[in-house]
């Protein structure tokens, strides 16, 4: 089904990457494009479709990576991404990158796609894998028999990119029949019959036929939807009757059947193109070694929490004395800069703008690189090892408990490092409902926007046991995640329970790319939001703190000061009361690292740094209940943004924004009235 | 019998999957057909791992009642 080519110029070609979950698709994808994608070893990491371009000779290849699926039926939100994408047919070809170690289950998605018409060719990925095993697979013979173009890649070394360019544009216009499997007599009858129904009720639709009884057959609901659409809904319950009324003569299931045929075939394809060594022989290999340590009953949970703990300590031990160096290079630049401006004669307002606004708003800000970097860092290496989908499978136990599954805890994780990312992860999971209560509490982890404010505050107000305090607002985070999906679970609907099936790769060594991909991102995202948002912000804060004419900068009585204080009794039962804290939170809305950046400008901290003037105006309990507040309340605009585009629903959305809020707020009352009354006030 | 009464180390053949389309199109998907060879690496308190050849999954109790193996017949 090669695309129309008449508006388009002959060397224009449209591949998209389609395979099995982590058959390394976006590997190759960066590859090809040079882009910088997510890549990751647990199945599910891209749930979205992107698009990136490949330049080879005088073509100009279009590339699109899509969600891995292990077959078209999709069961969640990120494999109908791909199956509508595969099944519309806007492209030249199909890339079916394949696992070549683990050949029988990537060829039944493959076998799937020929049976559709699509004209792919077959990637052998990961053969730096399979010759480890000792597969030898015999790429002409196999290429004969799935009657398809065969090449060979190892994606995380770049090996075989130019050969699988020269092929795709070799294959660029095939068009090969599509392969018929023999499903035996009476499937076979029932096919033709239907066949002969479509032509007789005008069944036009440009889907191989052939394919769509087969799938009618199979009671796929996606062909039945596009029946009653194309012949109306009488003569689709016509063709239904005939298939049900078929199927209770038969011996036997026609859905096993037609499955048995699938795997018979891919069976001989296996016996005749591939050598490997005779299965079951192998040694326990390392990963079942490992796994039997860290999935372990009673050892699973703990080594979990470590390996967090971990990350968390390299993140902020490593971190720390870099982001004193920073600190005082801005407080240098600060002073400096402050001077020179006065001495250049500069007006008093463009030395405040430079020092107060710039640097005291956005350095504040930006001392944190050092942690974002280590942060994105640990979690690249988490994400490339293969113990992600372990994480899930320890959680399960947890999260059954709340009514969801293992699967609803990678999320979770990967919200440590930014909830964007984090609620689109859910579409992952097959259930409406585990769905939004994932999402509903998916910004109860800490994300690394959190981070730059924590950091300050215990800095400022816990000098010597910083990390104790950061690492308990974490659980924090974690325990009323956890208290709020059984919340959820107990008032939302009651949907059907959904069960945990997941994949546990084999474990692999983190690749530098990939790992520095994820950190270089990331980081590049921080200092992007730097430079955009919380610049602007700032710049906003430091003009409503001059406002109007001639009030003293950043009093009580500039526009930001009546502006917080009008909200700021709010706060005050929470032990921070103050104008300042108040603007800051409500700014902190835009993103979450805004709270620094304003705090920065309205107490003027260019020249003494924010850590200084903090110490002198919190008290830690009053410090405490503040980062909590920071931690729980009200999500960032891009997190509600990415919400709602998930959800479909302003309901879900607003829910979210409010229920957070008063969480944070009863939160932090209890922190700061229950430490008053502990005494802890002082 | 059903998949989660084996214990680790205990292989089995898959004899049908039962349940509704859905748990039985994932199951089918991720390799558990009729006839397979399974393995049980890990069985207790969570969900179990299953090997299925090279692959190990990791499945929920409630999908592994739905899975029907035979633990005698093509041993040699
Ligand atoms: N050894 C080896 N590892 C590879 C190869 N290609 C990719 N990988 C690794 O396989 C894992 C999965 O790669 P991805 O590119 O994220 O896979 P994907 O197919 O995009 O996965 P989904 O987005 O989940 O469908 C990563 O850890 C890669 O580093 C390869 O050729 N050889
Ligand atoms: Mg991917």
């Amino acid at each position: 089904m090669a695309l129309n080519k008449t508006s388009r110029k002959e060397t224009e070609v449209k591949i998209a990457l389609a395979g099995n979950p982590n058959s390394g698709k976006t590997t190759l994808f960066n590859e090809l494009t040079g882009s910088r994608q997510h890549v990751g070893n647990w199945p599910g990491v891209t749930v979205e479709k992107k698009t990136g371009h490949a330049f080879y000779k005088e073509y100009a290849l279009e590339v699109i990576d899509l969600p891995g699926t292990y077959s078209l039926g999709a069961y969640s939100e990120d494999e109908v991404v791909a199956r509508d994408f595969l099944t519309a047919g806007q492209y030249d070809l199909v890339l079916d990158i394949i696992n070549s170690a683990n050949l029988e289950r990537n060829l039944y998605f493959t076998i799937q796609l020929l049976e559709m018409g699509v004209d792919l060719v077959a990637v052998l990925n990961m053969a730096d894998e399979a010759e480890k095993k000792g597969i030898k697979i015999n790429k002409h013979k196999l290429s004969q028999m799935l009657g398809a173009p065969v090449v060979e890649t190892v994606a995380s070394k770049g090996r075989g990119i130019e050969n699988l360019l020269a092929e795709t544009i070799k294959n660029r216009d095939l068009t090969e029949p599509a392969l018929e499997i023999n499903y035996g007599a009476e499937i076979e009858d029932l096919i033709t019959e239907i066949a002969k129904l479509f032509m007789e009720y005008d069944f036009t639709n440009q889907v191989n036929h052939r394919w769509a009884a087969v799938k009618l057959i199979e009671h796929d609901p996606e062909a039945v939807k596009l029946l009653e659409r194309e012949v109306g809904s009488s003569k689709a319950k016509k063709i239904k009757s005939l298939i049900a009324e078929r199927e209770l003569k038969a011996k036997d299931d026609f859905d096993n059947i037609i499955i048995d045929k699938k795997y018979e075939l891919i069976n001989k394809i296996i016996t005749e193109s591939v050598k490997a060594p005779a299965a079951g022989q192998e040694p326990e290999n390392m990963s079942d070694k490992i796994d039997a340590v860290v999935t372990n009953k009673y050892l699973g949970i703990p080594i979990f929490l470590v390996v967090m703990w971990a990350i968390f300590k390299f993140t902020f031990t490593l971190g720390d004395p870099l982001i004193g160096y920073i600190e005082t290079l801005f407080e240098v630049i600060g002073g400096w800069a402050g001077g020179l401006l006065t001495g250049l004669g500069a007006s008093p307002l463009v030395a405040s703008f430079i020092t107060d606004g710039i640097i005291g708003g956005v350095g504040s800000v930006l001392v944190f690189i050092p942690n974002i970097f280590l942060l994105f860092l640990a979690i690249g290496i988490l994400e490339d090892s293969g113990y992600m989908s372990r994480a899930a499978y320890i959680m399960d136990k947890v999260m059954s408990k709340l009514g969801l599954h293992g699967k609803s805890f990678i999320p979770m994780v990967i919200g440590f490092g930014c909830n964007v990312p984090g609620i689109m992860a859910t579409r992952t999971l097959e259930n409406k409902r585990d769905r939004i209560i994932s999402i509903l509490i998916n910004p109860l982890m800490s994300c690394s926007a959190r981070l730059p404010v924590y950091v300050v505050f215990a800095g400022a107000l816990f000098p010597n046991h910083g990390s104790t305090v950061v690492f308990s607002l974490y659980l924090l985070g974690i325990i009323m995640a956890v208290v709020m999906s059984g919340v959820f679970n107990k008032l939302l609907f009651k949907g059907e329970r959904s069960h945990f099936v997941m994949e546990l790769p084999p474990y692999r060594f983190p690749t530098a790319k990939g790992v520095f991909i994820h950190m270089w991102e990331k980081t590049g995202a921080f200092l992007k939001k730097a430079g955009t948002i919380i610049f602007s912000v700032v710049v906003l804060i430091w003009v409503l703190a001059n406002l109007p004419l001639g009030v003293e900068y950043a009093s009580a009585n500039s526009f930001i000061g009546h502006f917080g204080r009008f909200v700021a009794p709010i706060f005050k039962p929470l032990g921070f009361g103050s104008w300042q804290a108040a603007s800051s939170l409500v700014f902190g809305i835009l993103a979450k690292e805004v709270v620094v950046g304003t705090l920065g400008v309205v107490y003027a901290a260019g020249e003494t740094g924010l850590r200084t003037v903090l110490a002198t105006q919190f008290t830690p309990l009053a410090a405490y209940s503040f980062m909590a507040m920071v931690l729980l309340y009200t999500p960032c605009i891009a997190s509600l943004g990415a919400i709602k585009s998930e959800t479909q629903s302003w309901k879900w959305t607003l829910v979210t924004a409010g229920y957070l809020f008063v969480l944070a707020w009863v939160v932090a009352f209890i922190i700061y009235q229950g430490g008053m009354l502990l005494g802890l006030g002082a | 019998m059903p998949l989660s009464m084996l214990r680790p180390g205990e292989t089995g053949w898959i004899k049908e999957i039962v349940g509704g389309r859905k748990a039985k199109g994932k199951l089918n998907d991720l390799g558990f057909v009729s006839g397979k060879q399974v393995k049980i690496y890990r069985s207790s308190g969570g969900p179990l791992i299953v090997g299925i050849g090279d692959n190990r999954i990791a499945l929920g109790k409630g999908m592994a009642h739905k899975v029907i193996v035979d633990t005698e017949g093509c041993e040699n």
